[in-house]
Parts: structure tokens; sequence; C-alpha cells
């Protein structure tokens, strides 16, 4: 019942704590069955704090958010967590690659790298850019959450960045074009109206994007009028 | 000269309705290449390697992916790319900038990558899966020899380390935990560092922690005083004397002059599905590694490298030992004659059986794997001297005969490929 019940299982770990029992060592196999510990490597505060919300909702125990830092290696000997999940391309995925040849723990990469594991979990897992590192052999059923959301939360990530970078792009475009457009109205003596109707026109014939011709115009300009 | 082109082309199209893709590639880089090479006024080569690339041994694929790392021996792989030797064998590169080893490592398993820019002993240890699963891996070439370092931080200097026995010495009078990095636990830096510490009677296990940095990074971390060493390629020790904040105690040559160091590599899967393509590669890197070795060629080289997208360092931080022009930032000037080496006439590319197995010794000899492996018969699957050699043919550079070479190393032990397992277990620090 608590394996299918998330609620129970964050309740079940909350009355746990309430007790004090944790703090005494408690170690029911129930409670060591159930309570996965998951730390985040990750500098993105919009991606990891969701994630880790979205894990403890799940009644995973998050037990470290740490950035990718050199202490890295002495606050995973600390924490000693079960999973962690990084980002594939953080820099600091060799210093796991060295716990996981030197540690007495038995850390292993999994996700990007296995034979087993499952095909489209690997794949969805790879396009989102996480990787995840795990402890002995912790069976798929139990990990698959984990991945999953934190997959779910790299998506999102990268859904926003992406936005928010085209937002950028069209402002830049803008700006580009706005530039040109002064630029022309103080060579050719021409008013806002007319130096727009010129660029345009331009663009249309030579068959570019108006903010590339703005941006040759403007490069070209910077050589020929010092 | 054209004649015989146009007579294998003939040739080509009546033999067999050989897939039209390839013939218009064929025809489209002919008339590249006649353009080319007539300005450069250099027909007769251009044609010989054009017909190699176009006979049935032509590529199956024509984009290579090659992933690296920002460091300066890097630099075959963005010169291949960059200057168009790529091109005369029938292949495009496109050099892929990595944030990791271990990205590096699951790129090219998975096959996102081709090929890439690895530490030595990174493909073995995938080879013998530790740290991970196992995959068979294969060596192409070796892209160069020597020009790595082990930095000490400017604190020792101020104890008065110069060398080994005086690091040795502080360890005993000043207790504490020295902290030293590498960049990664299978790989060149970690033996660089784990040899030179074992040599000067240091224990790199239990007299000193070690901790793995990402190259770049290795000079800020010291700079905020996270650690008291690290072993790194070029420029990353030099970078640490130019921003003042250590010193080089030893460069990789002083542990072994003309030891191997990063290699072209891929998995054996890559190399039985695409055997043309992985000659390709070797053919057009083989080139570059020649034209990198040239000393009038190596400010060019330098300033290309240290742009933001590849190694992302000060030209001049990267020239200096790049030209063998050494400065320990201790007082102490001097013309390396081991300086970081790309070609010498094939001898640094020719993947010696001994220099792979060297790396599985050390393996063996830290722990990593636990009984000694078959090292010749692993040597002999991973690295492909029979790929290698074929292009090295092809393009009239020297082949070794003896695949296996002799050095003698920093404590004056001999390395020759003979009694691996001897030879791993004989070491008095080991763990």
């Amino acid at each position: 019942m608590l394996q299918q019940n998330p609620i129970l299982k964050k309740h079940f770990y909350q009355y746990i704590q309430l007790l004090g029992l944790n703090k005494l060592g408690w170690h029911s196999p129930c409670y060591t069955l159930i309570m996965l510990k998951v730390m985040i490597v990750d500098n993105e505060i919009k991606r990891c704090k969701p994630l880790k919300q979205s894990l403890i909702d799940n009644g995973f125990d998050v037990v470290a958010h740490v950035e990718n830092d050199v202490h890295l290696h002495d606050k995973y000997l600390a924490i000693k967590p079960d999973v962690v999940i990084i980002d594939t391309e953080s820099p600091s995925r060799d210093t796991l690659e060295n716990i996981c040849v030197m540690s007495m723990h038995n850390l292993h990469p999994i996700v990007m790298f296995t034979h087993d594991g499952n095909k489209e979990q690997i794949k969805l897992a790879t396009q989102a850019g996480v990787s995840a590192y795990v402890v002995g052999t912790i069976p798929s059923e139990r990990l698959t959450p984990v991945i999953d959301a934190a997959v779910a939360r790299f998506e999102e990530f990268k859904n926003l960045r992406s936005e928010l970078s085209q937002a950028k792009i069209k402002l830049d475009e803008r700006k580009v074009v706005e530039r040109a457009k002064g630029l022309l109205m103080k060579q050719r003596s021409l008013d806002e109206v007319e130096a727009y109707e010129m660029l345009r026109s331009m663009a249309m014939k030579k068959n570019m994007k108006l903010a590339d011709l703005s941006h040759q115009l403007i490069e070209a300009a910077s050589m020929l009028i010092v | 000269m054209k004649k015989e082109i146009e007579s294998q082309l003939t040739t080509t199209d009546s033999q067999s309705a050989v897939n039209a893709n390839r013939r218009n590639f064929f025809k489209t880089a002919v008339a590249g290449a006649f353009g080319a090479a007539a300005a450069l006024n250099i027909m007769p080569a251009g044609l010989q390697n054009m017909a190699y690339a176009a006979g049935s041994d032509a590529p199956e694929l024509t984009e290579v992916k090659i992933g690296f790392i920002p460091l300066t021996d890097c630099a075959p792989i963005v010169v291949a790319a960059e200057m168009g030797f790529d091109k005369k064998y029938g292949i495009k590169i496109i050099p892929s900038k990595e944030a990791s080893w271990a990205a590096i490592r699951d790129k090219t398993v998975n096959g996102e990558l081709h090929a890439a820019h690895v530490l030595y002993g990174l493909v073995y240890g995938v080879q013998m899966g530790i740290g991970g699963q196992q995959k068979d891996m294969n060596v192409l070439m070796t892209l160069n020899h020597n020009g790595q370092g082990i930095t000490l931080s400017n604190q020792l200097k101020d104890k008065g380390v110069k060398d080994g026995k005086t690091l040795k010495r502080l360890l005993e009078n000043e207790n504490r935990d020295y902290i030293f990095a590498q960049t990664f636990p299978t790989g060149t830096h970690a033996m660089w560092l784990n040899y030179w510490l074992a040599a000067n009677g240091i224990d790199p296990i239990k007299d000193v922690k070690t901790i793995v940095v990402p190259p770049p990074q290795m000079v800020a971390n010291m700079r905020i005083g996270n650690m008291d060493g690290y072993c790194v390629g070029e420029p990353w020790n030099a970078r640490a004397i130019y921003d003042k904040v250590g010193y080089t105690v030893a460069t990789s040559q002083d542990i072994w002059a003309e030891h191997p160091e990063k290699v072209l590599g891929t998995t054996a899967e890559f190399v039985a599905k695409n055997p043309n393509t992985a000659r390709a590669m070797v053919m057009a890197i083989l080139e570059a590694s020649k034209y990198i070795e040239a000393t009038e060629n190596r400010a060019k080289v330098a300033e290309l490298i240290s742009q933001k997208s590849y190694v992302n360092a000060p030209k001049e931080v990267i020239l200096g030992r790049f030209l063998g022009d050494y400065d320990n930032g201790n007082g102490k000037k001097w013309k390396d004659p081991n300086f970081m080496k790309f070609f010498e006439d094939g001898k640094v590319s020719f993947p010696y059986l001994s220099d792979g197995m060297w790396f599985l010794t050390q393996h063996k000899r830290w722990g990593m794997l636990k009984s000694d492996p078959d090292y010749l018969a692993i040597a002999k699957k991973v690295n492909r001297i029979d790929i290698y050699t074929e292009a090295a043919k092809a393009l009239g550079v020297a082949v070794p005969t003896d695949p296996m070479r002799s050095s003698k190393l920093m404590d004056g032990v001999v390395w020759d490929g003979k009694n691996p397992a001897a030879y791993a277990a004989s070491f008095k620090i080991k763990a």
C-alpha cells in the first residue's frame, strides 16, 4: 500500500521524523525500501527547485541539491545518496566518474551508458540531457519515477530557455533593423517611413530577411563610412 | 592527368550502378579539388588522394562528428577540419566541444559522436568496463606525445617545494590533507600524477587526496585554494603561471619522454560498420598532424585553437610551450626537446601495442583491474594497426615494423611491452 500511495509514503516518512525515529537509526525494511536518497547536482535553480519538489511529492528523500563545485566529492561522501541526478553537459560529471572508480559504494553511471535498461527511457533522458548515477542495483521500477521526474523538469527548462532565446533573437532583430533605418535616414536624408520602405523593398528584391539585410548594411557601413 | 580521372569515373560507372549519391559526390569533389589543386599548384598529390577516396573505398559517411576537450592537443582535429584536410579524403569533420570526459565517453559509446580526441587510458578503461559498462573500443591513431604537466600552488613554492623530494619532505613535516586533482580516473593525467608521486615515495592513494576537476577549471580552483596541485594537459599548466597562482614542478615528459597521450578513439562497432570512414579520418588527421609538426606553422595553429570555440585561452599562453619554450614559474627557463609532438614522421601517430598495454598495467597497479588481463590480446584488439597502416601507406608515411617500443621512465625502469604482468606487479608503491 505504501508503495502505491505517494501521499502516504510522504507522510510515513514525516511520521518517522516526527517521532525522531530517523535519528535513532530506525531502519525497518519498509523504510529503507521506500526512501531512495536523491542528490541533485545543478546550478540552474529554475530547473532543480521544481525537480526537488516533485521528487519530494513523490515520496523521495532529496538529501541535497549541490551546485557544480570542487567540493562535490566531499559532499557525495558525506551524504552517500542512492541516486545522483546531473546534467549530461555538466563538467562535474568527471568528478562523479572518479567516485565510481575509487569509492567503495559501488556507484555507477546509468541511463546514457547502459546495455540493458529501457531503450525508450534512455532516448528520452539523453535528449533531455539527464544523466544519472546510482549505487548498487536499484530495481528499475523504483528508479524510473526519479528519472521520469528529472526528464520532465529538464524538458520544461529546455523549452523555457528556447522560448527565452527566441524572444531575445526577435528583440535583437528589431534593434538591428532600427539601427539600419537610422543609418539610411542619416545618410540618405530620408524620413523614418521612407527608410523602412527602402529596407523592405531591398530585402524583398534580394529575398532576404529584413534583419539579415539590416545586419549586412550595418557591417558594410562600418567599413565604408568611418 | 584529367583523362586519368575521367577514365576512372567511367570505369566506376560501368562496373556497376554504384549509388548515384556517391558518384555525384565524387564529381563535385573532383571539380572542387581541381580548382583547389590548380590554385595551390599541388596537382599530382591532390589527384592521387581523390582517386583513393573515390574508388570502391569511398567513405561510408561523408560527415563525421569528432568530440574534443579544450586542450592544446585537440589541435589535429581542429586543423583537419578548419584547414580542409578532411575534404581531401572525402569527409567533413565536425569538431564538437564537450564539457567532460564522461560526456565524450557516453556520446562515443552511444554513437552521438563518431570518434573523439580522448585520453589513452580512458579508451582502455571502457574496454575493460572500469567504473561503468563495458564496450569494445578502438584506438585508430595516437594524436600526440608529451605536453602535459604537474602544477603546484604558490603556497607550496613559498614552503620551498621545488621537486618531488622536497614535496615529500613537506608532507612528512606538515601533517594535513594534501589535495591533488587530475582529469579522469582511468585517464592519462591520473597515471602521470600517480607515477610521479609514487616515484618520489609518495603513495597517491594513502598519502594524498585525489579529486577530479575538468581541465579548464583547474586554474580557477587552485586560485581559491581548493587544491595543492594538479596534473593536466597544456595550456592549463602555463596558464597557472600566467595567472600567478602556481608553478610547474614536473612536465609529463620528465616522467616519460615521448609518452603517448591523446588518441583518436571510437567504438569497435563504428569501425566495423565504417572502415573506410575510419581510414579517411586517420588520413585527414595524419596530414593535419604533419602540418602542425612544422615549427613554422605552429604560431598559426596556436592562433586557430586559441579561439573561444576551441581552447578559449590567450594565444601567448598556448604558444610558448607549443614551441618548446618552457618556463617553470620558479626561476627556470629552458628549451625542451621533448615538447608536444604530433607526427615525427609517423612515430608519434603509430598506435604501438606497448603504449596501450602500459595503461592496462597501471590500471592493474592502482587496483582498477582486480586481476591481470591478457594485456597483449586486448591491445591487439583495441589498437587498429591494420587501419592505421593502410592510411599511412596511402600517404607515404613510414610505418614502424615493431608494434612494441622501449622507453625508460623517470625512475629508470624500462617498459618495452614484454612481461606486462611482472611489470605491473614490480612497483613498490601500488594499490
